[in-house]
């Protein structure tokens, strides 16, 4: 997508590399001031600026990052369009053509920057009047040492191999002078003849330069980082802080819109029409005839600044188009520097689940049983007191370690009400549960998680529940419906089936009993087993279908259970009508990691404890692993 | 016919005025393109009808009163010339004076000839149809607002901060040296005059439209200013803002 | 018969002329000053010393860089501050800068429409264009000195305590000097105009103030000379000059021994005449003009001297100062809790400001004493004397030659009724 060159910026084929003195390159500029306005950093006034050059020895070729961008000689500030007389006919004259002109002294960053204005000025309808200054401008680059605003490495503009006529590099007693283009050579032979024959010299390697300031990340996750951080308050603070006086834009070397007015003469018989540098962080910039403004507030135009360089370009020609110059934030009275702006966006939006421990993603947190509660006579319910809140959606679950053994996924059974405890349901089955079996209140185990992607429970809202558990499946639906059960007018009537083998499998006896006596949802149980106190009939969950009073279209349902379940309770319940979408199923497999690292957990292409274990249907009827045959 | 324009003052120094008359061969095409009617400190008065009037200084006694209303009543347009006339700017400090008893005090009621009254900006008193800030204003700036009412445009200022001017002017901020300076929320359009003369900018264009005064309050925070302070700094020239 | 010139044209600020005669008496004669008074000592109490000039610059703003010097000055004698040659003569360039400003714009667009019998240059745009662009172009050579030096020609920027806080480039100065040198022509046309002027025969005999001033032509100087032999430092001004409050006027009046006097080109002419420049003394010479002439009305004669003579002698500083190439100079500053008195001749004469301040530099009080203050009793008398010599000219003749005799002192009323000194009665 990268748009087309100017046509003046053709690198040459091979650079040729030559050394020169101090008083050779002085009367290199002495021959071109007879062709040529040339351009380039002095001191004046007391302060360093790029002027018009009247005394070559007095010309600079070390200066700061803070002088002001060369960017007035090729986009100036006011920039005559064209001439009109009025009375009568209206005559338009047209510009003249621009001055031929160099300009001595372009930093690595500022000659990118020149690129991006290429970019930006000769897409689509070439921008006449920066062509011919373009075209009429040769462009001399030399070295710079970057000061503590600079991030020019961070975004790979410290360096370059094209786009001047020529480079004058340090070296160590005089100057290396390395042509870049054909009009480079050309200057060479025509005003500093005796350089131009002289022998060619080894290149210098290219210097990558060292900057404090530096993007904690790679430059292209730039733009897909700030797809994701539109709403954020940082854009919000940044806005109480800027004090919208355009610095920034102006200074900036890449920036370049503006506005269009025209000027009388002092006679008022006749004017011009001319281009003034504008900002985006103006008032009137985006105000339209009738007053109202289409970015009124500072943030937004803040943000759409940091957009602007970092985004929108990015994506459209695919090359950053901030430079690091550091200008902005070096003269910024409010002290917004954009490296800081994007680290801290970075760190707080680029992995927020890792936020906790970075670089310790596998390491637990020590956290401690302050309840142990049998089941059954092989399950137990532990209550684990957390150290920081952690916030979870039902169907998550979380890795618990006992040092030795190892560490393994627990279904977080409690509600997301809570955000200080988890509770676990743990059947002692190998090494490891049994180990936990063994522990007491008061003991530690380690803790990572929360992991996967749980129910939404606010997507429920309005909807009547269907929660379809078979036997251990019913620790997930307890954590949906107690979080269900704080929010419970917020949803329509709620259903539980559950079967399982028999009564001395049943969990949550208790709370089962509790909740078929209340009014707040209907449950229905069924054994596999004959033989049960509560008088429940024998037969299998698919029993409790019979007679099911269900309106399908309102209706979500979950489906939590062995694996076998699913393969004849997902066909019942789509013939009765239930939706694709609305149909939740738990799909549990050796969660190992948790990260979506190590591949244990994975239904085809599809990684269960970063997308699932709870799965909309319509996501996973295409995986043929996903149900079982 | 040419339009008809006349200069009026009140209370002030006359320096405005002496900038339009430093426009120096300028003025000749001001003179071709309108009929100045009036212009004591250098004409006479007259008191016909008149297209424009523009009018320095503030008002500060019921007979200035009186004699503006007049003026505005037989002009189709008003322009305030000046920061007297805009924001009552320096004339302000006498108010605080305590002219009136001071001068009573000293001198008996001799001396009620030699109270002062309340400084206060033309607009106050009547409708303005266009403003010309500064302290003096700027000749250029006046040339361009009287071709506006002579092409019958609006008579738009700037509405960004000083800081623009000296940024385009590549001037080293005063900030850098620990100077307070009123730049980020006084409006542009004096070319960061003060600033290229090595002093600070104290305010005399009044506010800019839309001043970020809770930023720009932090800011001079950061240079250790007290409350009071920065509604000192605000006092020179008057300008209005609300007091947090 | 009655004559009364309200809101009179053609002067800084705002007075009416009241004289009123019944039987070829003089019952009424007098200049009604009614410019508001601006209180501006009270404005510069409290003020730090880094603000003090640039308010006290706002006290006039055809004569702003008289005051914003001399407020410098004072604030340097209070402090014990010396300042560099450089200094001075930069600040003496650009006090030759105000004086041509200021007597240019007074003699062309106040007094000469008198003698043309018009009633403003302005209404000549068309008819003598040409005599309109030469007005404004010798203006704007007195408001581009002081352009170049002070940084604005109304209210300069650059001026600081000490000194400057930017100089001018070597080449600000060679175009000025260019510009001063070209002017030549349109001066002596100017010579022209104004020396063959028909002034009013009248004189009257006054007492006249200028300053001693080492150098030569009165400008800058710390002593105070009368034409009547008193000569006293300007640290005791108030033994000398005594200011006093009138019902008809704003702005206040000044004896010395309870006589009235004058301060003005008149009075620095008595008092330099033989440091004039050379083309200043041609002029002078061909005017009649000498130490003795006391014919109020000639102050404009006197103005035209001076013009040749701040020409020349800008002409020459500039030249000195190029020679010797500016340097930038750091001002440093050291509070005292002193008072300090300066004195400079402003283009209307005699001008004094004395401060006192407290050790941090803040000012606790101010006075101020304004040329035109000090002229204003003297012409109150001049007008006295001059009614019964017109009295039975047509009406509109016997006004017009009052208004020239007021226009000939060429008043500032701005200035001189800014201020009202409390701490003395």
């Amino acid at each position: 997508m990268r748009t087309t060159q100017a046509p003046t910026s053709a690198a040459a084929e091979s650079s040729t590399w030559r050394a020169l003195s101090r008083v050779e390159i002085d009367l290199f500029v002495r021959s071109m001031m007879t062709a040529y306005e040339v351009v380039g950093v002095q001191k004046k006034h007391g302060r360093m600026t790029m002027d018009k050059v009247e005394d070559p020895s007095e010309l600079l070729l070390e200066f700061p990052p803070q002088v002001h961008s060369p960017k007035k000689f090729l986009f100036p500030n006011w920039q005559k369009l064209f001439r009109f007389s009025l009375g009568g006919k209206v005559y338009l004259e047209a510009d003249k053509a621009a001055v031929p002109r160099v300009i001595f002294g372009m930093h690595p960053c500022d000659l990118h920057a020149v690129q991006v204005l290429d970019d930006c000025l000769f897409e689509g309808e070439a921008d006449s009047v920066y062509r011919s200054k373009r075209e009429a401008t040769l462009l001399i680059g030399v070295d710079c040492l970057p000061d503590e605003h600079c991030f020019c490495s961070s975004v790979g503009t410290d360096r370059t191999d094209s786009g001047f006529d020529l480079f004058f590099h340090r070296a160590d007693e005089g100057y290396l002078v390395q042509s870049g283009s054909e009009r480079g050579e050309a200057l060479l032979r025509r005003h500093a003849p005796q350089v131009a024959k002289r022998d060619e010299e080894a290149p210098l390697p290219l210097q990558v330069k060292p900057c404090e300031h530096q993007l904690d990340f790679a430059v292209d996750a730039l733009a897909p980082l700030l797809g994701d951080v539109y709403d954020h308050h940082l854009w919000k603070e940044i806005g109480e802080r800027c004090l919208g006086c355009g610095a920034c834009t102006l200074l900036c070397p890449t920036c370049y819109c503006f506005n269009v007015e025209d000027r009388m003469d002092d006679d008022l018989a006749g004017g011009e029409r001319v281009r003034t540098w504008d900002s985006c962080q103006f008032d009137h910039f985006t105000r339209v005839a009738g007053g109202r403004d289409f970015r009124s507030d500072q943030a937004d135009r803040q943000r759409h600044r940091f957009f602007r360089k970092y985004k929108y370009l990015w994506e459209k020609h695919e090359r950053t188009a901030c430079v690091g110059c550091g200008r902005c934030s070096r003269e910024c009275l409010a002290n917004i520097a954009p490296v800081n702006v994007l680290n801290r966006l970075f760190v707080e939006e680029a992995s927020p689940e890792l936020k906790a421990l970075p670089a310790n993603e596998y390491q637990p947190d020590m956290v401690e049983i302050i309840a142990v509660e049998d089941l059954t006579n092989q399950d137990k319910l532990f209550r684990l007191r957390l150290n920081t809140p952690i916030h979870f959606t039902p169907g998550m679950f979380v890795a618990i370690s006992i040092f030795g053994l190892g560490e393994a996924p627990f279904t977080i059974a409690s509600s997301s009400d809570d955000d200080m405890h988890v509770e676990i349901v743990v059947r002692a089955k190998g090494a490891l549960t049994r180990a936990l079996h063994r522990l007491q209140p008061g003991d530690s185990v380690g803790l990572r998680g929360p992991f996967g992607h749980g129910f939404q429970v606010e997507d429920f809202a309005g909807r009547d529940l269907l929660l379809v558990a078979g036997g251990l499946g019913l620790v997930t639906l307890r954590s949906l419906l107690l979080s269900l059960l704080a929010d419970r007018q917020s949803f329509g009537t709620i259903q539980l089936l559950y079967g399982v083998r028999n009564m001395d499998h049943m969990l949550f006896q208790k709370e089962l009993l509790e909740w078929h006596g209340s009014n707040q949802l209907d449950c229905r149980f069924a054994f596999k087993e004959p033989g049960n106190s509560w008088g429940v009939p024998t037969g299998d969950i698919t029993h409790l279908f019979r007679n099911l009073d269900l309106q399908p279209q309102r209706t979500s349902v979950a489906v939590s259970g062995p694996a076998g379940m699913y393969r004849f309770i997902n066909p019942l319940l789509l013939r009765m009508g239930v939706d694709e979408e609305a149909l939740f199923l738990n799909l549990e497999r050796h969660m190992k990691c948790g990260l979506g690292k190590c591949g244990k957990c994975r239904i085809n292409d599809v990684c269960v404890c970063e997308t699932g274990p709870i799965f909309p249907y319509s996501k996973v009827k295409h995986l043929k692993e996903a149900i079982e045959r | 016919m040419k339009p008809r324009v006349g200069f009026f003052d009140f209370t002030g120094c006359e320096g405005c005025q002496l900038t339009i008359l430093n426009l120096a061969e300028k003025l000749l095409d001001v003179l071709d393109l309108v009929e100045v009617v009036e212009f004591r400190e250098v004409q006479g008065n007259c008191n016909e009808d008149l297209d424009i009037a523009f009018v320095e200084g503030s008002i500060c006694r019921p007979d200035e009163e009186k004699r503006l209303r007049l003026i505005r009543t037989r002009s189709k347009k008003l322009i305030t010339l000046g920061a007297c006339a805009d924001l009552a700017g320096i004339n302000i400090a006498h108010e605080e004076a305590g002219g009136a008893e001071l001068a009573m005090a000293v001198y008996g009621s001799d001396s009620k000839h030699l109270q002062g009254g309340q400084a206060r900006p033309v607009s106050a008193i009547v409708p303005i149809d266009g403003r010309i800030p500064g302290c003096p204003v700027d000749g250029q700036e006046f040339l361009a607002i009287l071709h506006a009412l002579l092409l019958d445009r609006p008579t738009n200022l700037p509405a960004f901060s000083l800081c623009v001017e000296c940024k385009l002017a590549e001037l080293p901020c005063t900030f850098e040296q620990g100077i307070v300076c009123l730049g980020p929320v006084v409006r542009a359009g004096c070319n960061a005059l003060c600033i290229e003369g090595g002093d600070r900018c104290r305010g005399c264009r009044g506010l800019v439209d839309n001043p970020r005064e809770s930023s720009y309050h932090r800011v001079l925070e950061t240079f250790n200013l007290s409350v009071d302070d920065i509604l000192e700094e605000y006092r020179t020239y008057n300008l209005r803002i609300d007091e947090e | 018969m009655k004559v009364q010139v309200p809101y009179l044209s053609r002067i800084e600020g705002h007075a009416h002329l009241v004289v009123d005669t019944t039987a070829g008496e003089v019952v009424e004669c007098q200049l009604e000053v009614v410019e508001t008074p601006r209180f501006f000592e009270k404005l510069l109490v409290g003020r730090h010393y880094s603000e003090v000039a640039g308010l006290a610059s706002r006290i006039c703003g055809v004569c702003s860089h008289s005051h914003t010097l001399v407020s410098l000055m004072a604030t340097e004698r209070a402090f014990g501050m010396e300042v560099s040659d450089q200094v001075t003569s930069l600040r003496r360039l650009l006090m030759y800068g105000e004086i041509l400003q200021s007597h240019l714009l007074h003699l062309y667009f106040m007094a000469v429409p008198d003698y043309l019998g018009v009633n403003s240059l302005l209404a000549m745009a068309q008819s003598r264009r040409d005599l309109v662009a030469r007005a404004l172009r010798l203006k704007k050579l007195g408001s581009d000195i002081c352009e170049v030096i002070g940084g604005r020609p109304v209210h300069p920027v650059t001026t600081c305590v000490g000194g400057f806080h930017r100089f001018p480039e070597a080449s600000e100065l060679q175009r000025l000097r260019r510009h001063l040198s070209k002017a030549l022509p349109d001066l002596e046309q100017t010579v022209e105009l104004v020396a063959g002027l028909d002034w009013p025969d009248f004189s009257h005999q006054a007492d006249c103030l200028a300053l001693h001033d080492s150098d030569g032509y009165p400008q800058f100087g710390d002593t105070l000379i009368s034409s009547a032999g008193l000569q006293v430092p300007n640290s005791c001004y108030r033994e000398m000059i005594r200011e006093y409050v009138v019902p008809h006027s704003t702005a206040k009046h000044a004896r010395i021994n309870d006589e009235t006097y004058m301060v003005g080109p008149l009075a620095r002419l008595r008092q330099g005449f033989h440091h004039l420049s050379p083309l200043a003394r041609e002029v002078a010479d061909l005017q009649g003009l000498s130490p003795s002439t006391n014919n109020p009305y000639l102050s404009q004669g006197a103005r035209l001297v001076e013009v040749l003579h701040c020409v020349e002698q800008s002409m020459h500083l500039i030249d000195h100062l190029l020679l010797e190439g500016l340097k930038y100079e750091e001002p440093v500053v050291t509070c005292k809790a002193r008072e300090g008195v300066a004195t400079l001749e402003a283009p209307r004469g005699v001008l004094l400001h004395a401060y006192s301040y407290d050790k941090e530099g803040f000012l606790t009080s101010a006075d101020c004493v304004i040329p035109t203050a000090q002229n204003l009793a003297n012409l109150e008398m001049n007008l006295r004397a001059r009614v019964p010599q017109i009295i039975d000219e047509e009406p509109d003749i016997f006004q017009s030659e009052l208004e020239k005799l007021v226009r000939a002192y060429d008043p500032c009323l701005s200035c001189s009724t800014h201020l009202l000194t409390i701490d003395r009665l």
